[in-house]
């Protein structure tokens, strides 16, 4: 007995690491490894669909804390990821799209503005939270539809700030300081803004997951579960329920935001209200859905992977629209239906095909798998 | 502490003083005039048949539900009028007639759960998570990890408590009850459904938690060894009105009990 095993856990400061096992600490290894090195090897295509995937992996993480850890479907996702978008062009600056004069741009900093778009967004959601406490599962999945069309209504509407529907041009950069990742230059190599762009895009989304992933092992984390698992229970343990809703509310659409300038600023370069609001709108939400229900609901992981696998889906079939002979890009071309039509339709069939076959993801079947290797030989 | 006149009389005051409490749903009438205390110490427990109001008092005392007539007082303190999450910090804990477990979540998460009201870490806090929120986690943990000990759970750790047998589900309630520090617990039917050795081992952990741990508790059961082996005093309850109250033996030789419960059980 002199001797303890390298495996035993001694204290609950390591029990608590993120990264405790050896196998884990390899996986960290290698997404490092990974990180530093695609940018070098992948080409722009690749790597700007690359960031794309963790801008929408971000927004995915605050709707899984809404959804997943808290039980609270939505479908106004998109409108808080418009919110962000727009405070890019906004906050980070920007032009009006065609002769519109008037519209204020300020050209604040990025470490200003994405966070002030962050808060923004979580204000608003926090407007918006007290609904959810009245309504849950499919009502407040129907009624938060209706945030997409006053979104839609404001957008359209509200011409003066907005520019209505031709929307406006984004000019911020992603700079911290003398640093530019879209113009990135270390001791003398110019990289180009894609590679610049991944690091950046990549680097936020760990700082991100981790920060969702302290929330849902601690105390407010460990609440929202509570409450979606039996919210009676719940509250005569002292949990606090409106505090909770309103909270995980507000932090969702906060990080959505957060994800919406990132969108703003690299992916699109000019914000219109038809990917945010109205019938575009829902298309967006639902993408956010299938990409937790994808990943795995309930984890933070789940939600990286599930968007690695559906907006590839998705980036790829526009890019292919013109060898898939089906599929068209403006409703007067040739083909059976609308790109977008036909990711909806693709969407909708990978949701139920996992609600059926994997509720729990991709995140889930990948850890089936792992253990049923670590007990090999003697898995049944 | 100094003042041993007032320390004298807290003692001798009864934890749980429940006065002329109804209520009503609509035209039910659940409760109708209940009394009765609950000393320090003690482990009082409530029999009667289905549907006599059993669960209904616990859910006034917890004020899941709110009496239309009469008073509640712990320690002196009114609940009627509290809101459920405020007995909570008052010290009352209580497991379900049907489980109130976190079923996705694992048993340290689940006991975790139980120390939500002792703990402060927030959204923010928790975001960061060195400095409060780690040390927070750690020190809880310690607790927790007694409780599961003491209730001999460590072999189910890291499994949603879904998953698990009924009788332990059972036990981990009663430890999530624990690792909220309680004053007063309340077990709602704490062996219903379990077999024989799942009941005896259930009944050892009440003991083991009454001997080890300063908690009052009131039992609502069925099972009438159970409750003549543990509680020190019964009040038999039939259509929400009280029966009679006194030791195990004095209830069970009650011929209105025997009547109204006892007669028609065997
Ligand atoms: N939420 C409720 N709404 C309507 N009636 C209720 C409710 N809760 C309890 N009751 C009624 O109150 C009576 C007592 O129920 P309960 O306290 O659960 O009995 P016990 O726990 O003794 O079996 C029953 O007639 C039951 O139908
Ligand atoms: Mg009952």
């Amino acid at each position: 007995m002199a001797r303890q095993s390298p495996y035993l856990i001694t204290n609950y400061s390591k029990d608590l690491r993120l990264f405790g096992s050896s196998w884990r600490r390899a996986g960290l290894l290698l997404l490092a490894a990974l990180f530093i090195v695609l940018p070098l090897q992948l080409d722009d295509f690749w790597l700007s669909l690359l960031a794309t995937v963790g801008i929408y992996a971000i927004g995915a993480i605050g709707l899984n804390l809404l959804t997943g850890y808290a039980g609270q479907v939505s479908l106004g996702h998109a409108f808080f990821f418009g919110v962000g978008a727009y405070c890019a062009a906004w906050f980070g600056g920007g032009s009006a799209v065609g002769t519109r004069d008037g519209v204020l741009f300020l050209d604040l900093p990025m470490f200003v503005w994405l966070p002030l778009a962050g808060l923004i967004g979580a204000a608003l959601g926090a407007l918006v939270g007290p609904v959810a406490l009245r309504l849950s599962g499919q009502y407040l999945a129907i009624v938060s539809i209706g945030l997409l069309f006053v979104g839609d209504w404001i957008l359209l509407g509200w011409v003066s700030a907005t520019n209505g529907s031709q929307g406006l041009r984004v000019t911020a950069e992603p700079a911290i300081g003398p640093v530019n990742f879209s113009d990135l230059n270390i001791f003398g190599s110019a990289f180009s803004p894609e590679q610049g762009e991944f690091w950046f895009v990549w680097g936020l989304v760990a700082v991100v997951a981790l920060m969702a992933k302290n929330i849902v092992r601690s105390r407010p984390g460990r609440a929202l579960q509570a409450i979606r698992d039996r919210d009676v229970a719940a509250e005569i343990i002292g949990v606090n329920p409106a505090r909770a809703k309103i909270g995980v509310f507000a932090l969702s659409s906060g990080i959505a935001a957060v994800a919406g300038g990132m969108y703003g600023m690299i992916v699109v370069r000019t914000v219109t209200p038809e990917t945010f609001t109205g019938f575009g709108g829902l298309v967006t939400s639902i993408t956010f859905i299938a990409i937790i229900i994808v990943g795995g609901i309930s984890t933070i992981s789940g939600a990286i992977v599930g968007s690695l696998v559906v907006v590839t889906l998705r980036q790829v079939t526009s890019r292919f629209v013109d060898v898939l002979p089906f599929l068209k890009q403006t409703p007067n071309d040739d083909g059976l239906m609308l790109v977008g039509q036909f990711n909806l339709i693709v969407f909708g069939l990978l949701i139920i095909i996992f609600l059926l076959a994997e509720p729990l993801g991709l995140v889930a079947l990948w850890r089936r798998v792992t253990t049923y290797f670590k007990a090999w030989p003697f898995s049944y | 502490m100094s003042d041993s006149s007032t320390a004298g009389t807290k003692m001798t005051t009864p934890l749980l003083v429940v006065d002329g409490i109804s209520l009503r749903f609509g035209g039910v009438q659940a409760i109708t005039d209940m009394s009765f205390d609950v000393n320090r110490g003690e482990l009082f427990a409530v029999i009667g048949p289905n549907g006599a109001g059993k669960t209904s008092i616990f859910n006034c005392i917890n004020a899941v539900y709110k009496p239309q007539q009469g008073s509640i007082r712990l320690d002196g303190t009114e609940i009627v009028g509290m809101h459920p999450r405020e007995t909570a910090e008052m010290g009352v804990a209580r497991t379900f007639q049907n489980l109130g477990l976190f079923g996705n979540l694992d048993i340290v998460d689940n006991l975790m759960l139980g120390r939500h009201h002792l703990m402060k870490t927030g959204f923010l806090s928790g975001a960061v998570w060195w400095g409060r929120a780690k040390h927070e986690e750690i020190s809880n943990r310690a607790t927790v990890e007694k409780i599961i000990d003491l209730l001999e759970l460590g072999n189910f750790r890291r499994k949603p408590v879904g998953m698990l047998p009924y009788g332990i589900q059972k036990r981990i309630e009663l430890g999530r009850c624990l690792a909220m520090e309680p004053r007063l617990l309340l077990l709602d039917e704490p062996v219903a459904g379990m077999n024989l050795e799942e009941t005896e081992d259930m009944a050892r952990y009440i003991l083991e938690v009454r001997s080890s741990l300063d908690v009052t508790m009131i039992m609502v059961e069925h099972d009438m060894h159970v409750v003549m082996d543990l509680a020190d005093r019964v009040m038999a309850v039939d259509f929400g009105i009280r029966l009679a109250t006194g030791t195990p033996e004095e209830v069970q030789q009650d011929q209105r009990v025997i009547d109204a419960y006892l007669g028609k059980a065997s």
